[in-house]
């Protein structure tokens, strides 16, 4: 037996099987629970199920509308109805732009032309944020970012409203 | 170590600020050879510990853990029973010197006797002497306690039909859940034939399947209701044949809304 | 670096003795299997506290779905075993372990009363040990309700009438326990949540503390 360094005790073999033993024990313990934790971010996120929001293209203008429609929501064992707004119109060539009446700032609802002061413009109350008609914020207002967009299509004439996306950096 | 003044502190705390060498106790007065908790018999325990465990994990893979019906308080037909453990209570009152007249004798005195003396029994035994033969009683009312705890236990498990008990309460998914239209022509004769066995939702009972989830055609039911299947004796319908079919058809009508 | 951390931490707080009396305890022939394999009944109190510590884990993992409430438990149940990944594994763990523990207990129990060990000076750590044997046994009762299911709605009302049983003051303790003077339903599930999750766990873990805390005192007894 070489008397070098790097020699392992008999003491410290059995600190590293311990360390190893009571790993093995951790893991088969926790390792079901832990996947089990971290379930709700591995699953996939629902696919975009479009919904009819009762809203013929032929009536969308060029003012900007609000439409509510309801969609079933399943949030784990518990299913229900949820509410969806958004604000409607035709932009200058023609295409339908809905966008996310949620604020980009804390989350308030912001409306179109919420606020006298400022016309052709959506507003937010809680913090005087707001965004041109596009949806692009406002610069030196509060929020940060454009309105969300709904991704949408448009059926027998009706328009289908899916989940809101983040418009890209304009 | 030093006492009162002269004792050295770090900072203003009751640390000492003598640092003891850890030198382990004498453990001389055991006989034989002694060996370290940590880590020479720690690693013992937990290799043990790891065996256990794969064997529990087996265990838990291999059989799911039971889920049965949502509670329905007026299921009628379901009969209630503890988990195992429990048993032995739940068979000692059905003696006819635990119930009735005597329920306090079951529910208290038998079982405040046998925990009270378990829970006292150091203050029972006080005898020196600390093996078995030499406190024969202890060891004898234990053993009797011990024995009719199993006899118990087995007395009443052994009179229960398992599987058929997880078959009948095997639960219904959310999803196949249906809606029992209560004033269907054919739920009055169903009421009126089969409800006291197969349940008042047509979710079965203790001797009876559900009616939900089955896979049969009208004609096939009306001839289970006539000729019987299975555990089911015959002529349970007695109705006419107009009526069997209205029975039928609702049958049929339940099972073909929950797909 | 975690010899500085540590040396930073002792100078102030000394912690050393704490972990020493536990590291450096030696363990006595008689209850080493090395030596005698018989010793391995020793064994049934540590693995009594082994299935307690992946009751208390899966417990607490399991609480991420659960709602106590009687539209949702059942459903909340259902779905943590059917939808959610290893869901089934891990309420499996729970509900065998709950049973596991009653033998691992029993025979830990056994083995002490057979060897006489609770006999002077273990007098105290015996009546411990047997409180937390009822802690456990009231765990069990109280946590097969939890999902809501027949067996629990049914086995709770038996078990709740038996309390009713009891002279003088039965109808006030099935009361406290259920909620309610004759309904078995939300109140009985909040109030069993509670018992089984916040009350006994406290019960559980002070006698647990004073268990260890004896043996470590008293050490082990000695051989027969």
């Amino acid at each position: 037996m070489s008397e070098e360094k790097q020699q392992v005790s008999r003491r410290q073999f059995l600190n590293y099987t311990l360390t190893g033993v009571g790993g093995f024990m951790a893991a088969g313990m926790l390792v079901p629970m832990l996947r089990m934790a971290v379930d709700p971010v591995l699953q996939e996120s629902a696919a975009g199920d479009f919904a009819n929001v009762s809203l013929a293209v032929e009536d969308i203008t060029n003012e900007p509308q609000r439409v509510d429609w309801k969609i079933k929501q399943v949030d784990g064992w518990y299913e229900s109805e949820v509410t969806k707004s958004a604000w409607v119109y035709k932009d200058d060539n023609g295409d339908i732009i809905a966008l996310s009446p949620i604020c980009k700032h804390l989350g308030c609802v912001v409306s179109w032309e919420g606020s006298e002061d400022y016309p052709n413009q959506f507003y937010c109350p809680c913090h005087d944020g707001r965004y041109y008609k596009s949806g692009v914020n406002v610069p030196n207002t509060p929020p940060t970012a454009a309105l969300d967009v709904y991704e949408q299509k448009v059926e027998n004439g009706m328009l289908y409203l899916g989940n809101a996306q983040p418009q890209g950096e304009a | 170590m030093h006492k009162g003044k002269g004792m050295k502190f770090v900072g203003d705390s009751r640390i000492s600020a003598e640092r003891k060498p850890n030198i382990p106790k004498d453990y001389s007065e055991y006989p034989g050879r002694t060996e370290a908790f940590w880590p020479n018999f720690l690693l013992k325990e937990w290799l043990a510990g790891s065996v256990f465990l794969v064997g529990f994990m087996c265990l838990t893979l291999a059989h799911p853990s039971p889920l049965e019906g949502m509670a329905d308080p007026t299921n009628a037909g379901y009969i209630p029973l503890p988990d195992w453990y429990f048993l032995f209570l739940y068979e000692l009152l059905k003696y006819d010197f635990a119930s009735g007249p005597f329920i306090l004798l079951g529910i208290l005195v038998i079982p405040g006797l046998a925990f009270g003396g378990l829970l006292l029994a150091p203050f029972l035994d006080k005898g020196p002497g600390r093996r078995p033969h030499q406190r024969p009683i202890a060891v004898g009312m234990m053993l009797l306690g011990l024995a009719s705890v199993i006899w118990l236990t087995y007395e009443s498990a052994s009179h229960v039909d398992w599987a058929q008990r997880a078959e009948a309460n095997k639960p219904i998914p959310p999803s196949e859940e249906v809606e029992i239209d209560k004033q269907d022509p054919g739920y009055a004769i169903y009421e009126s034939n089969c409800m006291t066995c197969h349940g008042g939702d047509l979710s079965g009972g203790a001797a009876a399947p559900p009616l939900i989830g089955i896979d049969r055609s009208a004609e096939e039911i009306a001839k289970i209701a006539r000729e019987g299947i299975g555990t089911m004796p015959a002529d349970q319908f007695t109705g006419s044949d107009e009526e069997l079919k209205k029975l039928a058809d609702f049958i049929v009508s339940v099972n073909e809304q929950g797909n | 670096m975690l010899q500085k951390i540590y040396d930073w931490i002792d100078d102030r707080v000394d912690i050393s003795p704490l972990w020493r009396d536990i590291a450096d305890h030696e363990v006595p022939e008689h209850v080493n299997p090395a030596h005698h394999f018989s010793a391995f009944v020793y064994c049934f109190g540590g693995l009594t506290f082994f299935v307690v510590v992946i009751q208390i884990l899966s417990g607490m993992f399991l609480t991420m779905y659960y709602v106590p409430d009687i539209e949702n438990a059942w459903k909340s149940v259902y779905y943590l075993q059917t939808e959610v990944a290893h869901g089934q594994i891990v309420r499996g763990m729970h509900h065998w372990g709950a049973s596991v523990v009653i033998v691992m207990l029993l025979l830990h129990t056994l083995r002490v009363f057979f060897q006489g060990a609770y006999k002077k000076p273990r007098e105290l750590n015996w009546i411990v040990g047997v409180l937390l044997f009822f802690v456990m046994l009231g765990l069990g009762f109280t946590g097969y309700l939890l999902p809501w299911d027949n067996k629990a709605y049914f086995a709770t009302q038996v078990g709740l009438e038996i309390a009713e049983q009891v002279p003088f003051m039965g109808q006030q303790i099935k009361t406290l326990l259920a909620g309610d003077a004759n309904i078995v339903g939300a109140q009985t599930l909040t109030r069993f949540f509670a018992i089984h999750v916040f009350f006994l766990p406290a019960a559980l873990f002070g006698l647990m503390a004073a268990h260890f805390i004896l043996i470590r005192r008293q050490g082990i007894s000695g051989p027969l």
